[in-house]
């Protein structure tokens, strides 16, 4: 953990020039004894003090959230907050860079003002140019307030991970072979489906949209019509990464993510099978963010094949 | 200017116009020392006006040209610094001023406005090295205010441009609402705040001087007393309110009066030309001892008077205060010997120093001011030595009526007699006035007879001339009268207020002071608003020298000192007993006592505060087992081969790890939804884990 108190100071440009004159002039009063010149050392020193004193009055008591993204893809831009508070009741803070430190992820922000006692966030963009988790380790307050001479920065503690999901790739066709397995399926017991299950005696006080007119037209009585139960279309997406690395297992893996997209989209449920793990099929936004996220941390090898869903239509994902 | 006055400051006005004033202050800083020269002191004016309207206009090409210009510049600046023709600070003040305006014209980038900062705080500097005048401090409390201003508002616009992209910031840069009245007051205080830390710097670090590179003083025109007179000049006598002597009586006169009637004498004239007075001729020689007053005991009214003289009034001449200068030492204060005799004298006496710097000088002359009366001369005879020579010359073509009238004041007389009566005739029958004969064939009889009005010499010069044709040794004596008090505590003796009075020789007492000009007159009467002001500026300025300029490694000593005794003094009273100083105690240990509880109460705030700030919130010991426990099975599923995903949850790992399904759930529970989870339970979870790895690993039977 890394205690409060701990400052890095760092010289600007203008800083080192400032220090590198201070010096000089130092240098020249003590050999000349000119009381000028110990004067505008004088007046130079005493702006570094200054300068020390206010910009660690600016750090003093500001703490920063980070606010992740919901989803974020590989190349494509995501937006991350840092929110920043003033936990002085009456020191504003001015010119303070949040950004983050130690981790995976580059980004920061800028706040010209950060008023007493107020929050104020400030975003910025990052793309990850790979899958996977990105680990985020602090958060860093810098300021050059108010002179820019130095830059005194304060770490914050703030881990976190993002789980960045495959790169988005147009699917591939859908294969003729496994068309023959699409579609909806029923299931040969009463339900809710659009196919006929049989037809029986319409009871008293039952809907009347479940008249079937014409048989009882034929039958002289009201016939009733019972549906189908239909099951959803099951896909499985295949993906054997046993003998994938590099380049090849990224273009396999985005090529899984963009099936397992495509048929969460068309209503399908999707199971998801690599090597060394398994997700049973399902549908809706659960599903989608627990199969990106299996295969934004997929990673070659694994011991056991893959094991398919034998209920399901199977897309094998080839490499 | 006018418009942006009245609707606010943008910051990006602001902050241009914060660096010009700043570069105008240090400019203003190495103008003052007048070493400049004319043409760079009215090129710079120009350049910032003309920077400030067509700077935006000049085209990028002309870069080129600039910098050829700058070159050759340095190239002939560097070359007068080789053969000795200029001064290397000189030189280097001069170039950094052109440097500065360059910059003033090419204000593109940070790097730009940077580099004209600190090539004004070199141009600061440089000013700081050839001048030590009351008007470098004002420059320097500009220069600190406006500096701060500029550095700040600097860093806050490329600040904001870095931060948010030229696009993210235009309008925040345009924005009136950032450079309010109200930051720049702010940044005036923390200005404000840094002189009095420059101050506090100042005055503590160590005056350890190595003076190698110590920059030599620099000549100046000489413009004090001369060694002639010239009475035949036209015009009026006029009032010059420059401070030409400041002086500091030992003991103070009686009753400390506002004007000061001394006169300081500087030295004698004896040669009468015709129309004036010169100096006699002859070499000085060096004066180890000063001789004593004939027929007088020393020490019977001693006077000391440090005298400074300023650099433009000091011509060679040691000015003395009215007595018999009995020693002139040259030693600063706490140095206990001039390395170098400076003191001379001529064959008149009159003193001189060497050698002549042009600089302002400090030297202390003590006199007997027991000056001898009318009576004691009388009867000390008429046998005078014949070194007086040149003191009874009376001019061939002295007019009767001359000889005539001092026959009719002091003839028959005893000397002593014969001098004061014609010194009361003179004073009271004739009229001082400013107005100067101009070229008359004979100004002395021009002036008893015809204008019967005239200035000090006319006053001094007939007396001389009466006396010397009584046969009595006498001669004309230049010098100033008066003093002027100041709030500095010392007198200022001013340029207006050069005087000329009368030396007469009387036996065993040698040359005794009389001056015929009417008391009224003496000197000058300098009363104006200018006169006034300028003794004002002269007050701060010594103020400025005294504490500033001239301190010193034992000024340090003694103020450190002061300050020991200071806080001694009240260490002795609070450790007194009784009456105010048991009050004192009292008082004191209140205050320290309420101190150490405020500060008590902020050292356990910081604290907790800290303690809120940095740690995150304190585990109980049920969930410092279950984080125990946790790591615990990680390392055993590691080493059974089975390494967590980086980053996967424990319910993640649970899909990989399904023999460690009851560590995490008694984990997840303790660590996050509180619980009892005992050592003994972290045990036995751990040996279920175990086994469960083991038959994992080892096939059914094995042994």
């Amino acid at each position: 953990m890394t205690p409060a108190w701990k400052r890095r100071l760092v010289f600007t440009r203008m800083g080192r020039w400032y220090t590198a004159l201070t010096i000089a002039i130092g240098l020249a009063a003590t050999n000349t004894g000119n009381n000028l010149l110990y004067l505008v050392l004088g007046l130079l020193l005493a702006s570094i003090v200054v300068s020390g004193v206010l910009s660690e009055q600016s750090l003093k008591g500001v703490r920063v959230e980070r606010r992740l993204p919901a989803v974020a893809n590989a190349g494509q831009p995501a937006l991350i907050g840092l929110l920043a508070r003033n936990g002085k009741r009456r020191a504003p803070s001015f010119s303070l860079e949040v950004r983050e430190a130690r981790g995976d992820v580059d980004g920061r922000g800028f706040l010209v003002l950060l008023p007493a006692w107020q929050a104020a966030e400030v975003a910025y963009r990052f793309v990850p140019l790979r899958r996977g988790v990105h680990r985020f380790e602090q958060i860093e307050v810098a300021t050059r307030a108010p002179f820019g001479l130095f830059e005194k920065s304060r770490p914050l503690d703030a881990p976190a991970e993002l789980v960045v999901f495959p790169r988005q790739v147009p699917p591939p066709p859908a294969a003729s072979r496994a068309l023959a397995r699409e579609g909806e399926r029923p299931q040969d017991r009463i339900g809710l489906g659009l196919e006929a299950h049989s037809l029986r005696d319409h009871r008293p006080g039952e809907d009347w949209r479940s008249i079937h007119w014409r048989s009882s037209a034929r039958a002289g009585r009201l016939i009733a019509i019972d549906r189908e139960q239909e099951r959803r279309k099951r896909v499985c997406v295949l993906l054997d990464q046993r003998a994938l690395a590099g380049e090849a297992l990224e273009r396999a893996v985005e090529v899984a993510a963009a099936l397992v997209t495509r048929e969460l989209d068309s209503g399908a449920e999707v199971a998801l099978a690599v090597a060394g793990g398994f997700l049973p099929a399902a549908s809706g936004e659960a599903q989608r963010h627990a199969a990106l996220r299996m295969l934004a941390l997929l990673q070659s090898g694994g011991s056991a094949p893959p094991q398919a869903d034998p209920e399901a239509s199977l897309l094998e994902v080839r490499a | 200017m006018s418009w942006a006055f009245a609707r606010g400051w943008t910051l990006l006005q602001a902050q241009r116009w914060t660096g010009t004033l700043t570069a105008t202050f240090a400019f203003a800083a190495c103008a003052v020392s007048g070493e400049l020269g004319p043409a760079l002191i009215g090129l710079f004016p120009l350049a910032v006006l003309g920077s400030a309207f067509f700077a935006e206009r000049v085209p990028r090409r002309l870069d080129l040209a600039w910098t050829v210009l700058l070159v050759a510049v340095l190239v002939v600046l560097a070359g007068q610094v080789v053969a000795g023709q200029l001064d290397i600070v000189l030189a280097a003040a001069r170039f950094a001023e052109l440097l500065c305006i360059h910059r003033l014209w090419h204000r593109h980038t940070e790097r730009d406005e940077l580099i004209l900062l600190l090539l004004s705080l070199l141009m600061l500097c440089a000013g700081a090295a050839l001048t030590a005048e009351l008007s470098f401090a004002f420059a320097f409390f500009g220069f600190a205010i406006s500096g701060t201003w500029a550095v700040a508002l600097t860093h806050l616009r490329f600040a904001i441009e870095a931060g948010r992209g030229p696009a993210g910031s235009a309008a925040l840069l345009r924005s009136r609402r950032v450079a309010t009245p109200a930051l720049l007051g702010a940044l005036g205080g923390l200005a404000v705040l840094g002189l009095a830390g420059a101050a506090l710097v100042f005055f503590v670090f160590p005056r350890v001087t190595i003076g190698g590179l110590r920059r030599a003083s620099r000549p100046s025109p000489v413009a004090g007393l001369g060694d002639r007179v010239d009475l035949s000049r036209h015009g009026v006598v006029a009032d010059d309110p420059r401070v030409a002597l400041r002086v500091r009586l030992d003991p103070p006169p009686a009753g400390e009066p506002r004007n000061l009637a001394m006169h300081w004498r500087a030295r004698s004239l004896s040669r009468w030309t015709g129309h004036g007075w010169a100096a006699q001729e002859g070499g000085l020689v060096q004066a180890t001892r000063l001789p004593r007053r004939p027929g007088s005991d020393r020490g019977s009214d001693l006077l000391s008077a440090g005298i400074e003289v300023v650099g433009t009034f000091a011509d060679g001449v040691v000015f003395t205060p009215e007595g018999w200068p009995l020693s002139v030492d040259f030693r600063r204060p706490g140095f206990s010997r001039d390395p170098v005799e400076r003191l001379y004298r001529n064959a008149a006496g009159d003193l001189f120093y060497q050698p002549v710097s042009g600089n302002d000088l400090t030297y202390r002359v003590a006199v007997d001011r027991g000056a001898p009366d009318v009576r004691s001369m009388r009867g000390r005879g008429r046998n005078y030595p014949v070194w007086l020579k040149a003191d009874l010359e009376v001019p061939l073509n002295l007019d009767p009526r001359v000889r005539a009238l001092a026959e009719r004041l002091g003839g028959g007389k005893d000397p002593a007699d014969a001098a004061a009566a014609i010194e009361v005739w003179l004073s009271t029958a004739l009229r001082y006035t400013r107005e100067l004969p101009g070229e008359v064939e004979d100004p002395i009889a021009d002036f008893l007879f015809a204008r019967r009005a005239g200035h000090c010499e006319l006053f001094s010069s007939a007396m001389v001339l009466m006396m010397r044709s009584l046969g009595i040794p006498a001669r004309n004596v230049t010098g100033y009268f008066g003093g002027r008090g100041t709030d500095a505590g010392y007198y200022a003796v001013r340029a207006g207020d050069a005087h000329s009075w009368v030396e007469v020789y009387f036996p065993e007492a040698g040359f005794v002071l009389f001056d015929p000009t009417p008391p009224s007159a003496r000197g000058s009467v300098q009363e104006s608003a200018w006169a006034r002001l300028l003794l004002a500026w002269d007050a701060l300025q010594q103020r400025w020298r005294a504490v500033i300029v001239d301190y010193d490694l034992i000024a340090q000593a003694q103020a450190m000192r002061r300050v020991g005794q200071l806080l001694s003094e009240t260490g002795r009273r609070l450790a007194g007993k009784g009456g105010s100083a048991g009050r004192l105690r009292a008082i004191a240990q209140g205050a320290l006592l309420a101190l150490m509880a405020v500060a008590l109460v902020l050292a356990v705030r910081r604290i907790r505060g800290r303690e809120r700030i940095g740690r995150p919130a304190q585990l109980s010991g049920d969930q410092r087992r279950a984080l125990r426990l946790w790591r615990a099975a990680k390392a055993r599923l590691r080493e059974a081969g089975i390494d967590p995903q980086p980053g996967a949850t424990p319910r993640e790992l649970l899909r990989t790890a399904p023999a460690a399904r009851e560590v995490i759930e008694v984990y997840s529970r303790i660590r996050w939804g509180g619980g009892a989870l005992s050592a003994g339970q972290v045990r036995a979870l751990l040996r279920q884990l175990d086994s469960r790895l083991h038959e994992r690993v080892a096939p059914p039977g094995a042994p």
